[in-house]
């Protein structure tokens, strides 16, 4: 039994990383470096919204923060955009900081509302900021200077660094769900009155969540930036981007390890699919989906996928189970 | 025979509760001292829910302060009074529903053990202390009332407490559930904590509690042993009525 999880890690790593050598073209290669970084962002988004149950509809706040600091920092000095990722994941920080302190003192959705009007109040600043490139936005390095310019025409080079970041935020992940942060998180997320008389210092446990949520949201944005050499508002700081990983992760099972990357591999071909198919309307359309998947889950299965699979193993188990207990009885008649 | 002499644990001074023009709680105290089970009895609405609330931190009274060990904790939030040594349990028992028996406890191990391991040892102890160790990969929704009560029990075990506030921990029991529970509370005594009971039912308090206090009207009525309380003129008035008083009196 103990053999089963590591062939299963094996098999998933091994497919991860043979994939862009299987699927080669500039579409599917392209196709699968997004996948990987918005499992990253929905990863993130999970570690607040999912394990401590604190729906943030505003992570897209911490992705523009994490995008936009990178080709901030070209701009200006002509540096290496990797120099901006650690200023985005401060800035990503503090802005966490400043949303969680007072909402987090109050229970129910105040956190969720809160979210929503700081990315909003912030991504129209933005656009009206000229220092920032206002509603046109940022420009990245056309040509590589260097290796640290992150500049690559291909996007397997852009697929491997992801799919990296990934990794070690999902064993980031993984440890934390063994380890004290883990447990609180879960019980905050199941009943903070419960928790307290516990000793849990629920606003502290949730705004760590959110530090290191938000910390990793702003990576995935700064990965975003060097991979598309350019930033906007609307791409990096809309509501979308904020729905985005709220969707993807439910779908595959938030507060789950691989409930974002399930969601993910599931949701981004899908979406790519319909801007192929419909073009400039393809941003309307989706909303359109998200919303009919928000809908859908809501209804049936708000525990996402990997729950109803392993509802769905369990009933299975147990009809193998009585099936194996008729048969030995009718040996025992035979016998 | 004299009694031996115990250090006072906690101590709660003039609480008053108003919630806007409602005076939930008028004037009450309480005073409980190391390894003493007082019982808080008293008619539906009489405030010892509203008095409870305010010795475990869950409300800040309007009035008066508890100290514990001398020290005020009126102020102080619930996971202050956890990590003071004042464990609660609820009416309705707040189980974290889709994590397993076991994680449920380790929850409250992690206070006093922040290591995943040690934490679990200390947990798995506190399933064996509450009988639940053979449920503990089960999820906590699979358990009936008599073992959500168990668990709330056995989690806040699992903090170590010095104090232990029991809110109703038999109500929706059946008799053979209360002979069980009645046996836990014994045990986790015997462990050395000190308890305090809010209950119903009059029974159980009668052969738990070795003092009473009696709740009426946001204030207390009576305070003193089982067999004084059963014969308190005020408190068959306010609460047992003539038949209880009656029946306590046969042997």
């Amino acid at each position: 039994m103990p053999r089963k999880p590591i062939i299963g890690w094996l098999a998933l790593a091994a497919v991860l990383i043979g994939f862009p050598l299987v699927f080669t073209g500039a579409y599917y290669e392209q196709l699968a470096a997004f996948v990987i970084l918005s499992a990253i962002s929905a990863s993130a988004w999970n570690l607040v919204g999912g394990y401590a149950g604190q729906v943030s509809v505003g992570h897209a706040v911490f992705f523009g923060a994490g995008a936009y600091m990178p080709l901030l920092f070209y701009k200006l000095w002509e540096a290496s955009p990797l120099l901006g990722f650690p200023a985005g994941i401060a800035v990503s920080v503090v802005i966490a900081v400043v949303i969680g302190v007072p909402t987090f003192r109050l229970s129910g959705h105040y956190f969720s509302m809160a979210t929503i009007a700081v990315a909003e109040l912030i991504r129209i600043l933005v656009s009206d900021w000229d220092f920032l490139g206002g509603a046109i936005g940022l420009m990245g390095p056309a040509t590589s200077r260097g290796w640290w310019d992150l500049v690559y025409r291909s996007s397997v080079p852009y697929y491997y660094i992801f799919l990296a970041v990934l990794a070690v935020l999902l064993y980031i992940t993984h440890r934390m769900e063994r380890s004290r942060l883990g447990y609180y998180l879960r019980a905050i997320r199941a009943g903070e009155r419960a928790a307290r008389s516990l000793g849990v210092p629920v606003s502290r446990y949730k705004l760590y969540a959110l530090m290191l949520s938000a910390g990793f949201t702003s990576l995935a944005g700064s990965l975003y930036a060097v991979k598309f050499g350019f930033v906007d508002p609307g791409s990096t700081l809309g509501i979308l981007v904020s729905v985005q990983m709220v969707v993807m992760a439910a779908l595959g099972g938030a507060g789950r390890l691989l409930g974002p990357l399930l969601g993910a591999i599931i949701l981004v071909p899908l979406q790519t699919t319909t801007n192929t198919f419909f073009g400039g309307a393809g941003t309307g359309l989706a909303f359109i989906l998200y919303g009919g998947i928000i809908m859908l889950l809501s209804r049936f299965e708000p525990g996402g996928l990997l729950e109803l699979w392993e509802r769905y193993q369990a009933r299975r188990e147990a009809r193998m189970a009585k099936e194996r207990a008729l048969v030995g009885a009718g040996e025992d008649h035979a016998a | 025979m004299l009694e031996p002499v115990r250090t006072m644990l906690l101590r709660a001074e003039n609480i008053r509760m108003a919630f806007g023009g409602f005076l939930a709680v008028a004037d009450a105290g309480l005073e409980v001292a190391e390894g003493e089970i007082v019982g808080l009895i008293g008619p539906n609405g009489a405030g010892k829910s509203t008095f409870f609330n305010c010795l475990a931190g869950d409300l800040k009274p309007s009035a008066g302060r508890v100290l514990f060990e001398e020290t005020d904790i009126t102020e102080a939030s619930p996971e202050a009074h956890a990590a003071l040594g004042i464990g609660r349990t609820f009416q309705v028992p707040a189980t974290f529903e889709e994590m397993t028996i076991l994680e449920n406890v380790m929850v409250g191990a992690f206070l006093r053990h922040p290591r995943e391991k040690e934490a679990r040892e200390a947990a798995r102890r506190a399933l064996a202390l509450t009988g639940l160790d053979r449920l503990a990969e089960h999820k906590a929704k699979s358990l009936g009332t008599p073992g959500r009560k168990r668990l709330g029990i056995a989690r806040v075990m699992a903090t170590e407490p010095r104090l232990v506030l029991l809110d109703e921990a038999l109500a929706g029991l059946n008799p053979a559930e209360i002979r069980q529970a009645i046996e836990l509370v014994r045990v986790i005594h015997r462990s050395g904590v000190t308890l305090v009971i809010v209950e119903h039912i009059m029974e159980v308090i009668l052969t738990l509690a070795e003092r009473i206090v009696v709740f009426n009207e946001g204030r207390v009525i009576a305070e003193g042993k089982p067999r004084e309380i059963v014969n308190d003129p005020a408190v068959i008035d306010a609460y047992l009525g003539r038949s209880h008083a009656r029946r306590a009196h046969q042997p």
